[in-house]
């Protein structure tokens, strides 16, 4: 029962999709709706996956600076204590060198309580980010409760990740604004703050203060009366009171009964008095007696209480009704004879009386709304994502991937769980974008809701496989692909951060607002990129199984379904008793390790053989290169080498796409009127290029493709480019994109040519990940052999050797996130 | 009075009867009328028969900015709601407005409020008390040049300022929920104020009072802040309460203590988060008064008022050492106090976020640092023999000596009720005059706790009359010299 009540102040679960994980609120406020529902105010917590990757960066940075001294430390402490820090400043301190220097040190240490990897990744799930946003759910989303506390130093994650349900947070997170501030206030040191510490009075020295002068005794116990006759003298002047009240003809009025009197001779204002008479008196009963019947007759002591008339409490209720418990205005306009301590001493008695009473029973029935907590049975309703026994055989929907170049998974998940790999369980629920057809199974779906993300770092498709996502210089694998996914798109640009619901609209919105600004960064990521990357066992696979013998046929069409329960039977099968060297072994002839063949000129000798051509026995002059001067010179070059840019790359001409072909064939007929076009293309770049006349029919409408530097129709000839760079550089600005970019089709970020800096089109980027190599990059290319740059180009996440290495330290890579 | 589980005292009571109506303002939690509350239910308790009741002076500006800067100062004593508009720059920069308005009688709240404690405490220093009560006082959160969390004048820094000039050091604990962050930082760099605070921490205000803030310079290890979670109960208070404060005792020997009361640490609290009953906050009072040294009690927050009375009346008792009945007197406010009309409250069922492994981890960590702190300087231990007469005359000369104390002053202390005749509940190694508060001989007490507690063992016992004379030898310590300026 107690589970299942919620009050105001617990930490729930909110199911606002099923699909998502929970949400986890703190409820603030519940209220009943006139409907008889129940809504409860929350307080939102975010989780890591909900923050932008710079923030979370800072964050994860944050929290190691917590446990050390050093000065960059202190540093990072600063960043976050004052100031909110936005996406912008993340980024940039992100990238202090200083602090990724820390960052390397770190991930040497044990780091978080030397946890194991996996707890590691578990860990991060339970972190939250307090925001000051609140809302309103409706309570029956409710589903259960969970704790989230400040994270202290003393504790190790392992006491959250051994608890259900228990979430920390060290951060403040401001959803509008995408800050984060610390939670932490300061205690400031100088001399504005503390206070000069008074010294010990030395020897002989007099103290100035004297009690005499700093206060008034009142009453002291040492009064030589017993409590019974110190009743005795309350109970006298009780009775004088009432006494003089029956002969006050004004208080008569107001007290029609004796019972009335000596009630009111008997409250508290009586009792001082006669306290204060008695120690006035020396606590002499006789004295003090006599001083309570002198000689004008006996004393009465009435409290605002009792000196307030009928109608001036009825005025004070108008006023109450009114103003509220504004006194100084109900003073002024009500009872102005009244003194403001009056109206606060009266107003604290009158919430004794029945009149307050009666209006306290009527409040509180209007806050009957107002619920402190709410009773929400355990929710049954099965999960839209369940899958139902008869489809748990897997469905057969048509599953389409990116068809990225270098797309994976072409292994349908099948039957395994995408998290824990497991194959048996009671339930199955369908998980990520659904062509990927993952599933989880019931526990891993229970922590995909509660804990927004999956038990194992990353969701492998196969053995050890892993698919790994490519991001920013610190691959994080808390936000794989899938999740990515499930946001909003949100413009990334400061002070905007707007969401749409589709990529396009956030590229347009990007390119409309932003799109021309100084600052504007490629903010877009087109696609989640990532790649295979075959396990050794993964090879073994393909070579043991005869479900994976046709690999031509699966690279082509890499949307087709393989059979994982057949990959891994058969697998088992063949790998059964293999010990490990024998497993390398085998994997090392499948992978077809070169056959002998002997040097070339035997194989030569060999094929000559075999053509029945006479062999030369001596030496092989066929077989040496011509010198290349004494090449003859091709009277017709198919394929001429294009111009050079400055920076000595090649120019080549852009591939146009089909829209631009199909805008080209529009532009054979009449030319459109322009509707509008962007700032950009009436004074950007492109003014002083080429064939600008024909440029601007060559442009789709800015609206559904901003294409801020349509390709020239023809290629200039060479003296035209050296025209154009030659006029660039004499006014400082850069050249039109189009000369520079489109290497391999991908576009290549010119910034730091000084002039402005150019948002490039990311719509046409098939990648969202590019190399923008600097000059030291391409000096360190120009070390390494050809080889080198193959194996590096074949196997990207592989470190480069030794000095080439060290001379790429400085690459940067650009990351469109 | 029959047998008291608890020692008898001399207690001052410092109160204005204007207090009670000043006025923050509609809406506003603060409520000083919470004070006047307390004021009748003690009176018709019978409590206040048995103190010396003061009514303070208004504090002077001057004494005020012993502590307060004279330009803040300045500006609480001139700015009035009806002249607010002409101070609209001083008062964001003083932070008066919003938290801490701008009301009626502002400065006089202040004066009587610091009045108090001040006048408190140089009654300590004269040793004319051994208990001095302000329920006016208590706002911690008062800085420098900075009004905070509905404080302006921070009459705890004023009262430990004047404690300060008779003890080498003193002891400052606080257990409202808030943390006391004002008196935090006026003692922030100082080895002669110990600053314990016992706070909710996280999103929560202030927002100081994190386990890591410490003190700087040299008062690096002189404060220390226990952050704790939702939900704290009577017994997980006990808990860290009780070690934390005997091992500070143990470690900085205080020659004074300073105790904050705020009772929004109560449950029910309209802006509190704990989960403490009336008996479980008073029992802070009841244990730090075990230590017999020269004890000012002070309000502090609390926004439940009824609770807040009760809390403040039963805290009133204990420092007397008075058995009060659970039914409450007939008074003016006695309908505030329905439907019970009791003086205990119950705990509510709100669940403890602080896990005892939590705690125990907070409490490890903070002996840590206490073991940073250096030997209390100039302390010298003289163990006298346990059945010590109970002398006046000898210890008079003693303190005299220690104390500095001008025969005129020693003139004119009161004996206090009971105080020496009442030998059952001294035990008779009684004494009252210890200046300093050291670990008490392991003799009589069953057993030594290994994290150093002191008085654990006693508080199991105590309800127990057999034990009795455990309690209070353990209670009172033993004799030795006061320390060296
Ligand atoms: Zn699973
Ligand atoms: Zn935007
Ligand atoms: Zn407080």
């Amino acid at each position: 029962m107690a589970a299942n009540m919620y009050r105001v102040g617990d930490c729930v679960y909110f199911e606002t999709s099923s699909t998502s994980p929970y949400q986890i609120r703190r409820i603030e406020e519940l209220n009943k709706t006139p409907s008889g529902n129940v809504e409860a105010k929350v307080m939102c917590f975010y989780r890591r996956r909900d923050l932008p990757n710079p923030l979370i960066q800072l964050a994860d940075k944050h929290q190691l600076a917590q446990s050390e001294d050093s000065p960059i430390a202190m540093k990072l402490k600063k960043i976050c204590l004052k100031t909110p820090v936005g996406e912008e400043q993340a980024a940039q301190a992100v990238l202090d060198p200083a602090l990724a220097a820390m960052e390397e040190e770190s991930s040497e240490l044990p780091g978080t309580d030397g946890l194991a990897p996996k707890q590691r990744h578990q860990a991060k799930h339970r972190e939250l980010f307090l925001s000051r946003h609140v809302e309103t759910l409706p309570a029956t989303h409710i589903r259960g409760k969970c704790t989230v506390t400040l994270l202290n130093e003393t504790e190790s994650l392992l006491s959250y990740l051994n608890k259900d349900d228990a979430f920390f947070y060290c951060l403040v997170f401001d959803p509008s604004q995408k800050t984060l501030l610390a939670d932490k206030g300061e205690i400031r040191v100088g001399s504005r703050y503390q206070t000069e510490v008074t010294n010990l009075l030395k020897d002989g020295e007099e103290d100035v203060r004297v009690n005499e002068e700093l206060e008034t005794l009142v009453w002291t116990p040492e009064h030589g009366l017993t409590d019974r006759q110190i009743d005795q003298f309350l109970v006298v002047s009780r009775s004088v009171g009432t006494f003089a009240r029956a002969l006050d003809c004004s208080s008569s009025v107001k007290q029609p009964s004796l019972h009335m009197s000596a009630a009111a001779a008997s409250r508290d204002i009586t009792l001082f008095h006669a306290m204060d008479t008695l120690h006035k008196s020396g606590y002499s009963i006789e004295s003090a007696l006599s001083s309570l019947v002198p000689a004008s007759g006996p004393v009465l002591c009435r409290d605002e209480m009792e000196e307030w008339s009928a109608s001036e409490a009825n005025l004070f209720e108008e006023a109450l009704d009114k103003y509220g418990k504004d006194f100084a205005d109900i003073r002024q306009d009500f009872l102005p004879w009244k003194t403001l301590k009056n109206l606060v001493e009266y107003y604290y008695m009158w919430k004794t009386t029945d009149r307050y009473v009666q209006q306290k029973r009527v409040k509180a029935v209007e806050a009957e709304s107002k619920l402190k907590q709410v009773y929400i049975p355990n929710y049954n309703k099965p999960n839209p994502a369940l899958i139902t026994s008869n489809s748990s055989s897997g469905k057969t929907a048509p599953a389409v991937l990116n068809g990225g170049t270098n797309g994976t998974a072409g292994v349908a998940p099948g039957q395994l769980c995408a998290s824990c790999q497991v194959t048996n369980s009671t339930q199955w629920y369908t998980w990520g974008p659904q062509h990927l057809q993952y599933r989880l199974c019931g526990t891993c779906w229970q922590y995909w809701k509660k804990y927004g993300g999956l038990k194992v770092k990353t969701a492998g498709v196969f053995g050890e496989t892993e698919v790994e996502v490519a991001k920013g210089p610190r691959g994080e694998g808390e936000d794989t692909a899938l999740s990515v996914s499930h946001r909003p798109h949100r413009c990334t640009v400061l002070n905007c951060a707007k969401e749409f619901k589709l990529r396009a609209h956030l590229a347009r919105h990007v390119a409309t607002a932003h799109g021309s600004g100084e600052g504007a960064r490629p903010v877009m990521k087109t696609r989640a990129a990532f790649y295979l990357r075959a396990s050794p066992f993964t090879r073994l696979a393909r070579r043991l199984t005869r479900a994976l013998r046709r690999p031509r046929h699966y690279a082509r069409s890499p949307f087709s379904p393989i059979n994982l329960q057949q990959v891994k039977h058969e697998c088992s099968i063949a790998m059964a008793g293999l010990g490990g060297a024998e497993l390398r072994a085998a994997g090392a002839a499948g992978a077809g390790a070169a056959r002998v063949r002997g040097p070339v000129g035997a194989v030569a000798a060999r094929l000559a053989a075999a053509r029945g051509t006479p062999v030369p026995a001596a030496r092989h002059d066929w077989l040496t290169l011509t010198p290349k001067d004494a090449m003859p010179a091709p009277p017709h070059v198919a394929f001429p080498k294009p111009p050079k840019a400055p920076d000595g790359s090649l120019m080549y001409e852009r591939v146009l796409s089909r829209a631009e072909i199909e805008a080209r064939r529009a532009e054979a007929a009449p030319a459109q009127p322009l509707k509008r076009r962007a700032y950009d293309d009436i004074n950007g770049l492109d003014r002083g290029g080429p064939g600008r006349s024909s440029l601007e029919g060559a442009a789709p409408p800015p609206a559904k493709r901003p294409n801020k530097h349509p390709a020239p129709m023809q290629r200039p000839s060479r003296e035209q480019y050296a025209a154009m760079c030659a006029r660039a550089q004499a006014t400082g600005q850069p050249l039109p994109a189009h000369v520079f970019t489109h290497v391999n089709g991908k576009p290549t970020n010119i910034s730091g040519r000084g002039g402005r800096r150019h948002v490039i089109s990311w719509m046409d980027a098939p990648d969202d990940l590019y190399f923008r190599a600097t000059e030291t990059a391409k000096a360190a290319r120009r070390n390494l052999s050809c080889g080198e740059l193959r194996r590096g180009a074949r196997a990207p996440w592989r470190a480069m050797r030794g000095g080439a290495c060290k001379a790429a330290a400085p690459l940067q890579l650009v990351i469109l996130d | 009075m029959a047998m008291q589980p608890h020692s008898k005292k001399r207690v001052c009571y410092y109160y204005d009867s204007d207090i009670g109506n000043y006025y923050y303002g509609q809406g506003h939690p603060m409520k000083p009328h919470r004070i006047r509350m307390t004021h009748n239910l003690l009176l018709n308790y019978g409590l206040y028969r048995k103190m010396e009741i003061y009514r303070p002076h208004k504090a002077t500006a001057d004494e005020m900015t012993k502590f307060h800067s004279d330009d803040y100062i300045r500006f609480l004593r001139s700015i009035r709601p009806d002249n607010m508009s002409e101070y609209n720059k001083q008062m964001q920069r003083f932070n008066v407005g919003e938290d801490c308005p701008v009301f009626d009688g502002l400065y006089e709240f202040c004066q009587l409020s610091a009045g108090g404690s001040v006048a408190a405490a140089v009654k300590l220093n004269k040793q004319a008390s051994e208990i001095c009560i302000n329920w006016g006082g208590g706002l911690h959160h008062a800085k420098k040049s900075e009004a905070s969390g509905f404080c302006y004048v921070n009459d705890i820094v004023l009262g430990i300022l004047e404690l300060l000039k008779y003890h080498q050091r003193v002891l400052y604990i606080d257990i409202d929920v808030h943390h006391g962050d004002g008196v935090e930082e006026a003692f922030y760099t100082t080895d002669r104020v110990m600053t314990v605070s016992f706070h909710k921490y996280g999103e929560y205000f202030p927002g100081t009072g994190d386990l890591r803030d410490i003190g700087a310079g040299k008062g690096k290890y002189y404060a220390v802040n226990i952050p704790l979670r939702d939900g704290m109960d009577d017994e997980s208070y006990e808990s860290i309460f009780v070690p934390i404060i005997s091992k500070v005792m143990e470690t900085f020997q205080p020659s004074a203590v300073v105790l904050q009361c705020g009772a929004d640490s109560l449950t029910g609290d309209r802006l509190g988060c704990f989960n403490l009953t009336v008996r479980g906050h008073g029992r802070c009072v009841e244990l730090v008064k075990r230590f017999g040294l020269p004890f000012l009690l002070v309000g502090g927050g609390g926004y439940t008022i009824r609770n807040v009375s009760r809390c403040w009346t039963y805290e009133t008792s204990v420092a007397l050492g008075v058995e009060i009945a659970n039914e409450l007197p007939y008074n003016d406010y006695f309908e505030y106090f329905g439907p019970d009309f009791k003086l205990h409250i119950s705990p509510s069922n709100m669940s403890n976020q602080n896990t005892p492994e939590y705690l125990e981890k907070i409490k490890n960590r903070l002996f840590e640092n206490l073991r940073m702190l250096p030997h209390a300087p100039g302390v010298q231990v003289q163990a006298i023999p346990e059945d010590a007469v109970n002398d006046e005359s000898e210890d008079e000369d003693k303190v005299d000596k220690d104390e500095r104390m001008p025969q005129s002053e020693k003139d004119k202390r009161i004996t206090g009720d009971g105080e020496l005749s009442d030998s059952e509940d001294e035990g008779e190694g009684g004494r009252r005059d210890n200046r300093s508060y050291r670990t008490p001989q392991p003799r009589k007490r069953p057993r030594l706790d290994k994290d150093g507690s002191t008085i654990k063992d006693e508080i199991k016992s105590e309800d127990s009359k057999d034990d009795v004379k455990n309690i209070s030898s353990v209670e009172e310590p033993k004799k030795e010299m006061a320390p060296n300026p």
